[in-house]
């Protein structure tokens, strides 16, 4: 479960005016600006918003990769700051950055995640196998990762995450750049998460998918909270009859979804 | 932030290890270069030594306007020179190189022999060519020997002793030993040590720092428990293994190839034998772990692989240039010498070459040195993984 009250987090952006000015003026943005919301144990949660919205920075700091200016967040009652140890054993990630080592094998990813996650050689192992097994990974994961296709990379990125079977699960996009096949298998994987009582957050700024998923949805805007609630509740509070309109109707433009 | 954990620690160097070493083309390359150099080096100075020794040997000189002093001519030509007389455009072939030195016998020459007045003879070479010295040097000196030769007959005819005209005679008393004297020749060996410790670690640090980066997997990996410490001291662990093996096969390459190649031949005693070894990997070794550190320190001040590369680069460097001091230093070396680090350890290991006693401060110094350079860049080097503006895209 997650809680998130008032999470806050600026940048300082330098900028030079020409190449050779002496003085770099530095201007502040706010990337989340007192964001609060809920995510339960056994929901999807979709975090929606424009790019730019502040949704990875979000993410990142769910995830420990980024401190907050202000606010707090507890996953599964361990505090986001105090507790970081505790809070990234219950967390599975796949973050902005997906990368994989190209010289090691999928297994080897997979595995090595497992090991600093506290696995035993012999548990990632197991985690490895049932994983591979899930994801149809079996003709893949004994080949480096070098040449593999987005959504292969994508299959292993999401098996490293959940290596060492996290209750919680933050997902940055995780559809992105896959084809349908991949995005579909993505959805039922998710769907399973859910069905397993996982707790599921994960952003996007596609309405299907949003539709076609969650339970819960948390509209982001220029680093604010503008909507919390079910997807019903968005279309009884517009008015409208789809959720993509209800989007734009409460973003109040439409620039968001063609950046 | 979780505690530091020794087990997690050897994970991460462990994978750091088996993904540098399963680039297996930039780790032959890095080997094999490094492994070669002690090889060409020493059969570059074999050659090199060969041709001067067999240059001198069969020197010819060249002699314009030989007629006017046929006794020089006939000098030179018991002495063993054979002598090329009034060579043709000697001044343009001295300039390109074809002639190393020539001598010009004045017209006036005879004539002022003749009366007793000093003849002139004029020795034209280039100075800046450096092959072209040692000919320069000998045809000079059998000049200078016929001149002495002369002027000793000259003083005997009137009756005088040859020694009244040298009031001084100069002995020089070299204490160099003949080792000590051939290590000059073969200081350029401590420099591709020296060498062999940071290239084996260029391409490492790249790949475990930029790499990193390029391949934006830093950020999953901190969001496992995993501790920035823990990455940052495994990360150093893997690159100076690898460093490591590119210093021992460097040395391996120039002790097989010393044993092969017979530099005694040439007058060049050179020994290196196990103690010279024993000595280069004593101090080698710290300095082979302390190049990993200051390289992953520069490559990972980046944002971008590129920023990180040319970050590295001045690293890379700093350490290529600090032996100079040493090698174009014409005074003592000062008390702080050995201190200063790289510019030390060339110091040291030509010491070790010239067969002279090493003091224990000066052994401090070969691991004391390193060992702080290495933990201050590794808290550099951690600081910088950990900052969270480095993150992929910000």
């Amino acid at each position: 479960m997650i809680n998130v009250q008032g999470l806050s987090k600026q940048f300082t952006v330098r900028e030079r005016a020409a190449f050779f000015a002496l003085k770099a003026k530095t201007r502040v943005v706010n990337a989340v600006d007192d964001v609060s919301f809920m995510a339960n144990d056994g929901e999807v949660t979709g975090l929606l918003g424009p790019n730019g919205a502040g949704k990875t920075t979000t993410l990142r700091m769910l995830s420990t990769l980024l401190t907050p200016d202000r606010g707090h967040a507890t996953i599964d009652g361990a505090n986001l700051t105090t507790e970081r140890a505790t809070v990234r054993q219950r967390l599975g990630v796949l973050g902005d950055a997906k990368g994989l080592y190209w010289r090691l094998t999928a297994r080897e990813n997979i595995v090595y995640f497992g090991r600093l996650q506290g696995l035993s050689e012999s548990d990632a192992q197991k985690r490895a196998d049932a994983l591979i097994d899930e994801l149809g990974l079996h003709d893949l994961a004994e080949r480096p990762t070098q040449g593999f296709s987005q959504g292969e990379r994508m299959k292993v990125a999401i098996a490293r995450a959940l290596v060492h079977n996290p209750q919680t699960v933050l997902l940055d996009e995780p559809t992105n750049g896959l084809d349908i096949m991949s995005t579909r298998a993505m959805r039922e994987m998710i769907r399973g998460l859910k069905a397993r009582g996982k707790c599921v957050l994960f952003s996007s700024h596609i309405m299907q998918e949003v539709a076609a998923l969650c339970d819960r949805i948390v509209i982001i805007n220029k680093g604010r909270v503008i909507f919390s609630g079910t997807p019903q509740e968005v279309l009884n509070e517009t008015g409208l009859a789809n959720l993509e309109d209800a989007f734009v109707q409460l973003i109040g433009s439409e620039e968001g979804l063609f950046a | 932030m979780s505690a530091f954990s020794f087990p997690r620690l050897a994970l991460v160097a462990r994978k750091e290890l088996l993904d540098l070493l399963r680039d297996r083309k930039s780790i032959f390359m890095a080997l094999f270069g490094v492994a070669i150099s002690g090889p060409l080096v020493v059969c570059l100075l074999y050659f090199v030594g060969q041709s001067i020794q067999g240059r001198l040997e069969k020197t010819t000189a060249p002699i314009v306007n030989a007629q006017f002093a046929p006794d020089l001519v006939r000098f030179m030509e018991r002495r063993g020179l054979k002598v090329d007389a009034d060579p043709a455009d000697y001044e343009a072939r001295v300039r390109n190189g074809e002639l190393d030195a020539v001598l010009v016998v004045d017209p006036t020459y005879a004539e002022a022999l003749a009366n007793g007045r000093p003849a002139k003879i004029t020795l034209v070479t280039l100075s800046s060519r450096e092959r072209s010295a040692p000919i320069a040097g000998r045809l000079a000196g059998e000049v200078r020997e016929y001149a002495a030769m002369i002027g000793s007959e000259r003083l005997i005819l009137r009756g005088v002793a040859p020694a009244v005209a040298r009031p001084i005679q100069t002995e020089e008393l070299d204490l160099s030993t003949p080792e000590q004297r051939s290590a000059r020749f073969l200081q350029m060996m401590s420099f591709y040590a020296l060498f062999a410790g940071l290239m084996g670690a260029i391409a490492a640090a790249l790949d475990v720092t930029a790499g990193e980066r390029e391949r934006q997997t830093l950020e999953p990996l901190l969001t496992t428990p995993v501790t920035i410490g823990e990455l940052a001291i495994g990360k150093w662990l893997a690159v100076s293994v690898v460093n490591l093996l590119a210093v021992t096969a460097s040395m391996l390459g120039f002790l097989i190839s010393l044993q092969l190649v017979p530099l005694g031949k040439l007058g060049l005693p050179f020994n290196f034998g196990a103690r010279e070894f024993g000595g280069f990997m004593a101090v080698l070794i710290p300095f082979a772990l302390m190049v990993p550190a200051v390289l992953l320190a520069f490559g990972a001040a980046g944002k971008t692989a590129k920023e990180a590369q040319s970050s590295l680069s001045i690293g890379v460097s700093l350490v290529g240039l600090l032996p100079l001091i040493s090698w174009l230093r014409q005074t003592k070396a000062p008390w702080w010498d050995t201190w200063v680090p790289v510019n030390g350890q060339f110091a040291v290991l030509s010491k070790v070459l010239r067969d002279e006693t090493i003091p224990a401060l000066e052994w401090g110094a070969m691991w004391g040195v390193p060992a702080v350079i290495c933990v201050i860049a590794l808290v550099v080097f951690a600081r910088r993984l950990g900052d969270e503006r480095m993150l992929a895209g910000r």
